[in-house]
């Protein structure tokens, strides 16, 4: 059991991770950037061919990141702001983002081929005991990665200028500009955030998945998801506490129903949860058991 | 010399609207450097479309908007906000999720870099609300209509603007708090800032204002003083406002 709720919580992290990037990115803009996975996955690449070439792992885990925070920024810059700019209320965003994701994954796939290529490992060779479970170092550092983004991510939001400004613009984007907060330069620094939590998120998986030009669906659905579960539509970091839910549920599904058991359990999970608490479990309208009774009632 | 000789704020020929339609047509006004100018008129006449335009919330179609010495016609709304005119919009429109004391320094935000400016200045806000002194770390949405209103202003003051706007500043408060905004307008004309209002209430706006503007159907159809009205009765108003 320990075991199912300890690797669950590594694959969660990154779940986590990628809810987040969502979050973000829809915190200040209020558009789901659907491409999400596909950014992951460009990290994922970028740093797996640099990796290849024969520069430091290191060296390549930078690049991988720096360009995913670019290709987020870019996705914004052609997939939303001008939908946005012709009008605000449209979901013109649903298709457009879409269409970044195909054709990212498209692209990615002409440029690397559609069979998997090595990624660099991490901390390979690691691992730790606790009771009778075992982590790999791989797991561990995927945890604590997590926690430390969340984290450093909450501290900036509360505690900076130019996080509370991003609260301002995600509160009311007019006011905020009424008080000269510049709303094109805090939406192109979230999304180059987003980028960058995906891209952490590409990196921690890279290792288990390989590189494959065709793995950001599966985890952008994965990272919605944990959004939705957590609240992150609200609250960014929510969309991390759904990730980790969604880790151990997934894990746990895989273990004690069926191995296919993590295609269908969390979208099961996910509908339960929008059903009693339509804002996710750790929004501020979260769940609690009086409001359950009272929607009972 | 005259306030109108030097003003603070000049509207000229101001088109402005949402869609294909223009809610206000050639609109011109003045408000002279430490004036205190209302715009008066029924619900729809364009009064806000006027404030919203000034801040440049929504886009101009044609005339200028000079503030002080600079024509901000094609200033971004951020750029506006840097100096130019700040807004105490009507609701308040604070941001829900910070405290008082972050939606007061967030007014400041283009004077981020003046520590000191920022400091003074949120001192002479609480200096005009002293009850906000106590409420300093409280989120604002746990703040009364009333108290909610005094930071709006103070937001509003805190960027040290050339122009204040204020929409409806009385609106859906008690006549405690509507006590409290008076005063606080009164002692911003003594510190001679100046002042363009958006007000319902002709009693706050004749109180508080050196001329009057009457607006009906997006144009502006009358230029009076408080001493017109007084000599008049408000039914030269009431024609308007119905």
């Amino acid at each position: 059991m320990l075991q199912f709720i300890l690797s669950g919580l590594a694959i969660g992290s990154v779940y986590g991770l990628i809810g987040m990037a969502l979050a973000i990115s829809f915190y200040v803009t209020r558009v789901i950037n659907f491409a999400q996975g596909q950014i992951m996955m460009v990290a994922i690449m970028i740093t797996a061919t640099i990796s290849s070439a024969g520069y430091s792992p290191w060296i390549a885990v930078i690049l991988g990141l720096l360009s995913s925070c670019i290709v987020a920024v870019l996705s914004y810059v052609i997939a939303v702001k001008p939908i946005l700019a012709f009008n605000r209320f449209s979901f013109g965003w649903l298709v457009s983002t879409l269409g970044f994701a195909v054709m990212l994954e498209n692209a990615a796939a002409y440029l690397w081929g559609p069979t998997s290529r090595p990624f660099p490992a991490i901390l390979n060779g690691y691992s730790i005991h606790i009771a009778n479970a075992v982590l790999t170092g791989q797991q561990v550092l995927a945890i604590a990665v997590a926690i430390v983004f969340a984290a450093a991510f909450e501290l900036v939001r509360k505690r900076t200028l130019y996080g509370k400004l991003g609260v301002a613009v995600a509160t009311d984007p007019d006011m905020a500009s009424a008080i000269g907060g510049n709303t094109t330069v805090v939406a192109i620094a979230a999304f180059a955030i987003s980028g960058l939590f995906a891209g952490v998120a590409g990196i921690l998986i890279g290792p288990s998945t390989f590189a494959n030009p065709y793995l950001g669906s599966t985890y952008g659905i994965s990272g919605f998801i944990a959004m939705m579960i957590g609240g992150g539509t609200e609250k960014p970091l929510s969309a991390m506490f759904g990730g980790l839910l969604l880790g151990v549920l997934a894990n746990g599904a895989n273990a004690l129903i069926d191995s296919q058991a993590s295609d269908w359990f969390p979208f099961l999970v996910l509908v339960i949860i929008l059903i009693v608490t339509p804002r996710g479990l750790f929004s501020s309208g979260g769940f609690s058991f009086p409001r359950l009774m009272r929607r009972a009632r | 010399m005259s306030p109108l000789s030097n003003p603070a704020l000049e509207i000229s020929a101001l088109s402005a609207g949402y869609g294909r339609f223009d809610v206000i047509r050639d609109v011109a006004l003045r408000v002279g450097k430490g004036e205190a100018v209302a715009l008066l008129g029924p619900n729809g006449a364009g009064k806000t479309t006027v404030l919203r335009a000034i801040m440049s919330l929504i886009k101009n179609r044609r005339g200028s908007i000079r503030i002080g010495d600079t024509d901000v016609s094609d200033f971004p709304p951020h750029r506006v906000a840097s100096g130019y005119a700040a807004i105490a919009p009507e609701g308040r429109r604070l941001f829900t999720e910070l405290t008082v004391e972050d939606n007061l320094v967030l007014g400041a935000f283009h004077l981020r870099h003046e520590k000191a400016r920022v400091a003074a200045l949120l001192a002479s806000v609480y200096e005009l609300f002293p009850v906000l002194l106590n409420y300093r770390q409280r989120r604002s949405s746990f703040l009364s209509g009333g108290e909610q209103q005094m930071v709006a202003i103070g937001r509003m003051l805190m960027s040290d603007p050339e122009i204040l706007l204020l929409d409806e500043p009385s609106i859906a408060l008690s006549p405690v708090a509507v006590g409290i905004v008076v005063k606080a307008l009164l002692e911003l004309r003594r510190r001679g800032a100046s002042l363009l209002l958006v007000e319902q209430r002709v009693d706050i706006a004749t109180q508080v204002c050196d001329r009057l503007y009457i607006m009906t159907h997006g144009e502006i159809v009358e230029e009076m003083t408080p001493d017109d009205i007084r000599r008049q009765g408000f039914d030269i108003i009431n024609k308007y406002l119905g």
